[in-house]
């Protein structure tokens, strides 16, 4: 095994002193999938644009007004409709979310200082996190614009603290911090009569609350996935590919240049059997197709949105890709004995390949008589399992056809390379 | 410590060794001296185990043929072509090829720093080998067939391509690996080289072995007589003689001499007695 890792190492290393086999390994797939992702229309909603449901249940002067001034925050377009069709729209993936407004909130919003406070639910679905974050900041700001009337209007602020003392004093239930309370209310009362209590012109009323004036819960709503969410979906699996293509590309021609520069003899010198050079030509190329996979979609993770329905899935279609793709870097390397010979059929080959197996046009959009064709290349199903574990909601049995047969297409490729190899 | 026994190896009708035999004895230097062409490194190729003879047996220090991965940790070759990985360093490559023929990782950096101060290339380990002279990638295709420690070394042209100063400086390291017991087979078309570092030379062309013995033994056996070349009172004379200083007494004592010089053969001239062409044809 020392040997393997050892010719793996230096496989590994000269991949890395070899700036255009790097670009082709993980740049250029980059620069395919973010461009054409893009080009086809990106994230489904862009972070710019929250589309969401507004669902009124509570129908009071509050609640409209709550809602007037949710409606005017920038980058959220509202969608009153009733709490059946709202959830239905976030669970298609039509909206983002729902913002209910349940009933009790005009109630609750009149008595800020004592009682349950008004309420918010958001109905989200628990992957898209970063929207779910930038809407509870969104509504919460909204209910807080709601207190500003109460520092600006002394009349109002009369009535309502006027109110919660004397729900206060009424109320029968075990209130911790009552006399505290009792007491701040009636020196805030003293104060919203003083002089120094009536607003300036000008001034702004806008402060930090110690306490909540609204209170946001938030509901999960998985989403029915009929289709990629977003372009990058689509775009990462096929850039993924063409990386892999470049991998297997570079490894069969780095196998081609050992021939032609003699390291190949010495290493055939030295106690190593052909089998232990074919194992870390494979290892090495294994693992950088691995390592390709595993950037670009973390990369995707990060920056664009592309979130696995199953990562275990994913890690599987991943590993048999690579296996598939080694495979093939083995029959590509004996396609010919020089550099220009084995360039020149590769990509002859390849290219079809990737035509036709979705590489260029996705699959979902291939024309119905250009799919059955797909079927024979193995690019078509290296994209499959990709998709099945992104998107396509594939079950572990689902996941097993496009497994199994990029592993054939490995073993496969993998024997019949090395069969040509030991004899030339 | 290498022992080959009438191996024969064809490619179609060419046959490109042909019923070789040779010994090469522990510890010493052989040269195998012949033209392009002649099959010397098809021969070494069968005697490292990269070919395999169509007939006849190679033995390494009695340890069996060297298809074997055991008996060919035994080996350490230096191809002809420059075997490099040119965008490692040259420690890189010498710690990957020890780590080839199965060193630890500490065994190897040992070995990679004994065989980089063989070569001379200590200073310039840690830069590409692209970066290297001709003459050093020389050195360190030697110091890659050192790095793994082994008995016998086989270095097939080590000087092709090389200037004269970095020629010197591998005769340097193989005489002191010879001073340290180590078995050399070496290679070359160049007599000169031959002459200076080998103990024994076979000499070979068309895949035969014509002749095997020491410098001065091929000398004596194949080369002729030496000429004493006379200039005096009689004119210049060149004369064939076993005993050119009785020879030239006699001379003396007849006319007066001027001027003189004995020329004695050489391995080129034992080759053109031997094949009836040049070793540079």
């Amino acid at each position: 095994m020392r040997p393997i890792l050892a010719l793996a190492a230096k496989d590994l290393r000269l991949m890395s002193r070899n700036r255009a086999h790097l670009f082709f390994a993980f740049g250029w797939p980059l620069v395919v999938a973010v461009f054409f992702g893009l080009l086809f229309g990106g994230p489904r909603e862009s972070a710019a644009t929250l589309k969401v449901a507004l669902v009124d249940e509570d129908g009071t002067e509050a609640s409209q007004a709550f809602a007037d001034r949710l409606a005017k925050t920038d980058g959220l377009t509202l969608s009153p409709m009733a709490r059946a069709d709202a959830l239905t729209a976030v669970r298609r993936g039509t909206l983002t979310g729902a913002v209910i407004v349940t009933h009790g909130f005009g109630e609750a919003s009149a008595r800020p200082f004592f009682g349950v406070p008004a309420e918010i639910s958001l109905a989200m679905d628990p992957s898209r996190r970063a929207e779910a974050a930038m809407l509870e900041g969104i509504v919460t700001g909204a209910g807080m614009q709601g207190m500003e009337r109460l520092f600006t209007d002394t009349s109002y602020s009369k009535t309502i603290i006027d109110d919660a003392l004397r729900d206060l004093s009424t109320s029968q239930d075990r209130v911790e911090g009552r006399d505290q309370l009792a007491r701040f209310l009636g020196e805030l009362r003293s104060f919203v009569d003083s002089p120094a209590a009536r607003p300036r012109a000008g001034s702004s009323t806008t402060g930090d609350s110690a306490w909540k004036p609204v209170v946001v819960t938030k509901t999960e709503v998985a989403t029915e996935r009929h289709g990629p969410r977003n372009a990058f979906m689509v775009t990462f699996p096929q850039g993924v590919l063409w990386g892999v293509i470049g991998c297997a590309f570079g490894f069969a021609l780095s196998l081609v240049i050992e021939r032609t520069r003699g390291t190949l003899t010495r290493l055939q010198m030295s106690p190593l059997a052909r089998a232990h050079v074919l194992a870390g030509k494979a290892l090495a190329c294994f693992l950088t197709i691995l390592a390709v996979q595993a950037l670009l979609f973390l990369v995707a993770r990060a920056a664009l949105g592309v979130v696995p329905d199953s990562w275990p899935l994913l890690a599987l279609g991943s590993v048999c890709l690579a296996i598939a793709f080694v495979g093939l870097m083995m029959v590509i390397s004996v396609l010919g004995r020089t550099e220009q010979t084995v360039g020149g059929t590769a990509w002859a080959l390849l290219l079809p390949l990737s035509m036709l197996g979705g590489g260029m046009i996705p699959l979902f959009a291939m024309p119905s008589w250009m799919l059955p064709l797909s079927n024979v290349s193995p690019v078509k199903w290296g994209i499959l399992a990709l998709e099945g574990a992104l998107w396509r909601g594939f079950s572990p049995a689902e996941m097993l056809a496009p497994c199994a047969i990029l592993v054939a297409v490995g073993v496969a490729g993998f024997a019949i390379g090395a069969r040509v190899f030991s004899r030339t | 410590m290498l022992r080959i026994r009438s191996i024969t190896k064809r490619y179609g009708d060419i046959v490109a060794v042909d019923s070789l035999s040779l010994e090469v004895h522990r510890g010493e230097i052989f040269g195998l001296l012949g033209p392009n062409g002649a099959g010397k490194s098809t021969t070494v190729h069968l005697a490292v185990g990269l070919l395999a003879p169509d007939e006849g047996t190679v033995d390494i220090g009695g340890r069996g043929a060297p298809r074997n991965p055991d008996v060919r940790r035994l080996i350490g070759v230096a191809p002809q072509a420059l075997s490099l990985y040119d965008e490692l360093t040259g420690e890189e490559n010498l710690v990957f090829l020890a780590r080839v023929y199965g060193l630890g990782a500490a065994r190897a950096r040992d070995r990679t720093r004994w065989a980089l101060e063989i070569a001379g290339l200590t200073d310039r380990r840690r830069d590409r080998v692209a970066t290297y002279s001709g003459g050093m990638k020389r050195r360190l295709n030697l110091a890659a067939a050192l790095v793994h420690e082994p008995s016998l070394l086989l270095l097939d042209e080590p000087t092709v391509g090389v200037d004269p100063q970095s020629r010197n400086a591998i005769f340097e390291r193989i005489e002191t690996l010879r001073a340290g017991g180590c078995t050399i087979v070496y290679t070359t078309h160049y007599m000169e080289e031959a002459a200076r570092l080998c103990d024994r030379v076979g000499i070979v062309d068309h895949g035969r072995l014509l002749a095997l013995d020491t410098v001065d033994g091929l000398v004596a056996a194949h080369g002729g007589e030496p000429v004493l070349v006379v200039r005096g009172e009689r004119g210049e004379q060149r004369i064939p003689t076993r005993d050119p200083l009785a020879t030239l007494t006699r001379l003396a004592a007849e006319a007066r001499v001027d001027d003189f010089r004995v020329e004695r053969a050489n391995l080129e001239q034992v080759f053109l007695r031997l094949t009836g062409r040049s070793l540079r044809d």
